[in-house]
């Protein structure tokens, strides 16, 4: 099974070599991108919806989404970094940039000082802007008659943006049913927990594997040099890899912050120091909640039990006379792990060269940035009409399935439904059964 | 026998001492027949319709800008040791067998109401959240002038959950009413100084050995209850090693009212076991404990309800800015009973700054707490004026959405004139000394 899945990954690399060059374009064209999962997604224009089937309508949204734009939850990425250049200031071991990159830590500090963890202004305009984009998108799935049913996670940059997302929805239909919920309750379905994968995650073999990797990708003796005055003050007192990392993920931060567009820190790198610094961001999200071949393979089914509700929602709807929606809240990681296991686009990529990755076109900002989210459109001609199409929108735009479908990007519920079924079943088979066998 | 004793004599010299003190003390049992919940003190619910009619403002004057601090709607118990309390008392009484057919029935309605609220501790019930959309959605009906199209809505929530949900249920009934409403949301620990200080110096010194000896005082009468043990235990004697009878009254009690809370109000079965008397008792011990706590008791040296002086002078720093303002708007703030009715009681909203030694005073001098912070419990503070140049500005206090009283002079009650009040509170802050 591993061979073939290898096989069809090595075949399916000739057809996406042509995306290798295009994380540096995009990543030229938006450096915020280099953030990856901390890429603050703009809504932007409609994308354009590939009409469906002649007489199909949509009546059911099935919808998880990641929190909008947040301060890090990790206050020591702006506390420690603010300490070690104001430590070495006040010895005179700044060059001049690195007393202007100081000025910009101080601010970016400043901003998110007691915020920890806090969604932005600039989430609460993502989560706005994406119900809005979604009621004018699919306008006939918002009337008076329909239910729409909102949830989070217990976690206050999830809540809120639940909270924006339904101030958009009231504003926007008079009357309107809604029903919110953030309960612990929910966790199994929402943000669920697996002791067992969560061990696997991290073996010595993947470990060695991402160490090396990581070596390979670092070169942090420029920034340094261009920073601090003195090479013999940076060996004895700075650990590079750290403060470049730190440097990195500010900056990538920036985008979220009241200061944006005053000040960037991406200046100080340079393009090739940032793809080296998001390739390795990228291998590490890849290995913790993608389909790495290193740990096993099955890191995403850790988002078994939320695939399961999706299609457990979907099949339960299907009588339902009037529109109906469910949103959910969660992290971005539960966002990732479910797109890898829906095997959306080139989400569910095999494999285990970490440097392929960029090659197959599994990136982290397209997958799961800040913002993002993965819809599950209805569709039918009217309630007893049987054969019900789905579309899945990742971050908005229609996404690939790995069904066969004879009006894609529409596919027919009930393959979506086995497809899916089956294939959790055989995870669990093998995992549950793993001693008869 | 003893405990008995002692309450029917303490009642008979209540009742000998002074006649209106029995009066008031009755109203109290007649609200408590009409609402149980109200015995519960902070699990009060807020009422479904708000009846009291708002009198109209002097001529001229014309509402244009509301500040408000209110209380999360109705919520499930926020941990669960108020009701592992008695629950670990049945289950030992069950595994000796000493539970009567009434006892077992009444574990079953524990068992199932641990049931539904595992996992929900803390959690705003849908009934919270439709007490939050009333409030909001009578906020923009009752003062349009206030929240018309376009006008700019500042919600600020404290961080704990339940206060962000009730900010958003609030704020999404608003725009049901007024779909142009300009609102912001915000629920940071930046503004946690002021939307939910809790003053440790304070809280650790109120209970002195004074406040202490006073409560001792009045709870020996009300605590306990023996005709329950009888009902519950085969043998209440026996069972008196590991059920400690006044806990168990108390917290059973709690448990019972605390269902009102949930949406449905489901499995409010153990509510039957008490009466009337039984809930009065225990809110009689409930108002005093809130009062030694939150209030301007003597017997601590009346200080507590400046726990919330940083609230006070953010409220009056934030009118001072929007008074500026040709439209300010509205600013809705969402926290906490225990920052609520202390704020209530530093202000002296409808009399809640008494401050006596004697605990007896609180219920014939209307200081009730339930009235004061219920669950959704608020307090508004409309301002008017005639237009922005007008310097005249007058406010009128809204206590859970019916006008209230300052304790300051006006010629224009239920209004009264902002430098004034300003002026009182300023005074009154600048006498606190830590």
């Amino acid at each position: 099974m591993k061979k073939l899945l290898v096989f069809i990954v090595t075949v399916a690399t000739a057809f996406s070599c042509i995306k290798a060059q295009s994380v540096v374009k995009e990543l030229q064209a938006d450096v915020n991108r280099a953030a990856g999962m901390f890429y603050a997604l703009p809504i932007g224009k409609m994308p354009k919806d590939t009409p469906p089937p002649a007489g199909k309508k949509p009546f059911y949204i099935n919808h998880y989404g990641c929190p909008g734009s947040y301060y890090l939850d990790k206050k020591e990425y702006y506390d420690e970094t603010f300490a070690t250049l104001t430590k070495a200031d006040s010895l005179g071991k700044l060059t001049k940039l690195g007393k202007d990159v100081l000025r910009r830590i101080q601010l970016l500090y400043q901003d998110a000082h007691n915020r920890e963890g806090e969604l932005t202004q600039v989430g609460a305009r993502q989560s706005r802007d994406m119900v809005k984009q979604l009621i004018e998108r699919y306008p006939d799935m918002f009337t008076t008659d329909g239910y729409y049913s909102v949830r989070s996670i217990v976690e206050n940059r999830s809540i809120m943006t639940m909270q924006e997302g339904l101030l958009q929805l009231s504003a926007m239909r008079q009357p309107i049913v809604i029903r919110s919920k953030a309960s612990m309750q929910e966790l199994k379905f929402m943000d669920p927990t697996d002791d067992l994968l969560t061990s696997q995650r991290l073996d010595s073999v993947t470990r060695i594997h991402y160490n090396r990797f990581v070596s390979l990708n670092s070169s942090d003796n420029r920034l340094m040099q261009s920073l601090f005055n003195d090479p013999y003050y940076v060996v004895s007192n700075i650990d590079a890899a750290k403060l470049s990392l730190q440097l990195f993920i500010l900056a990538g931060n920036v985008q979220h912050a009241n200061i944006d567009k005053k000040i960037t820190l991406w200046n100080i790198f340079t393009p090739e120091e940032i793809h080296q610094h998001w390739r390795k961001q990228n291998a590490w999200h890849y290995i913790n909640y993608g389909g790495c071949t290193l740990n096993g393979g099955y890191q995403a089914y850790l988002q078994r039990t939320v695939l399961r509700n999706m299609i457990h929602m979907g099949d339960s709807v299907v009588k339902r006379v009037n529109p109906l929606m469910h949103l959910r809240y969660t992290r971005e990681h539960v966002i990732m792990s479910l797109a890898c296991i829906m095997e959306l686009d080139n989400c569910g990529l095999h494999t285990d060269n970490l440097d392929s990755l960029e090659a197959y076109g599994w990136a982290n900002y397209r997958i799961a940035p800040l913002g993002g989210s993965i819809a599950m459109i209805h569709y039918r001609t009217n309630p007893s009409d049987t054969d019900v199409l789905v579309k899945v929108l990742l971050n908005g735009q229609e996404a690939r399935l790995p069904i066969k479908s004879d009006c894609a990007p529409y596919y027919h519920w009930n393959d979506v439904k086995r497809y899916y079924l089956r294939k959790l079943y055989r995870y669990e088979n093998r995992r549950f059964n793993f001693k008869k066998k | 026998m003893n405990i008995k004793l002692r309450y029917i004599l303490s009642a008979v010299l209540l009742t000998g001492s002074c006649q209106w003190l029995t009066v008031s003390a009755q109203s109290v049992i007649d609200l408590i027949k009409k609402h149980p919940a109200y015995a519960s003190c902070n699990y009060d619910i807020y009422p479904d319709s708000i009846t009291a009619k708002l009198t109209p403002a002097p001529a001229g004057k014309k509402p244009f800008y509301i500040s408000h601090y209110g209380r999360h709607g109705s919520r499930y118990i926020s941990n669960r040791s108020g009701y592992d309390t008695p629950y670990y008392m049945m289950q030992h009484a069950d595994s000796l067998e000493e539970l009567t057919p009434t006892g077992e029935q009444v574990m079953r309605h524990m068992n199932s109401i641990m049931h539904d609220t595992e996992g929900r501790w803390g959690e705003l019930t849908g009934y919270g959240k439709k007490q939050m959309q009333d409030i909001g959605r009578r906020m923009v009906q009752n003062f349009p002038e206030v929240l018309h199209p376009g006008a700019h809505v500042t919600c600020i929530s404290t961080i704990v959950p339940r206060c962000i949900e009730s900010m958003g249920s609030a704020a999404m009934e608003m725009l049901q009413a007024c779909p142009q409403l300009k609102i912001t949301m915000q629920a940071s620990k930046r503004t946690q100084w002021y939307m939910n200080y809790q003053d440790r110096q304070l809280r650790r010194n109120y209970m002195t050995p004074e406040a202490q000896k006073a409560f001792d005082a009045y709870t020996a009468t009300r605590m306990g209850n023996s005709r329950l043990m009888e009902l519950v235990f085969k043998n209440p004697d026996i069972v008196k090693e590991f059920v400690n009878e006044e806990d168990f009254s108390y917290y059973l009690m709690k448990m019972g009212l605390f269902q009102l809370n949930t949406n449905y109000n489901r499995n409010t079965n153990l509510i039957g076991l008490f009466n009337t008397n039984d809930l009065y008792r225990m809110w009689q011990v409930d108002n005093v404990y809130w009062y030694i706590q939150h209030g301007a008791c003597k017997l601590n040296g009346g200080n507590q309800p400046y726990s919330q002086r940083y609230l006070l002078k953010q409220i009056i720093a934030d009118a001072d800015s929007c008074l500026k303002l040709a439209d300010p708007g509205a600013q809705l703030r969402f926290g906490h009973e225990t920052v609520l009715l202390p704020l209530i009681c530093l202000i002296g909203v409808n009399g809640y700054d008494l401050a006596t030694d004697n605990l007896d005073d609180l219920e014939a001098r209307g200081w009730w707490c339930s009235s004061a912070f219920p669950m959704a419990g608020n307090l508004q503070f409309i301002f008017y004026r005639s237009n922005p140049k007008d310097k005249d500005v007058l406010i009128k206090v809204l206590l859970n959405e019916e006008e209230a009283t300052l304790p300051i002079a006006t010629d224009c009650a239920p209004y009264y004139h902002w430098a004034d009040f300003r002026q009182y509170c300023l005074n009154k802050l600048a006498g606190y000394k830590k």
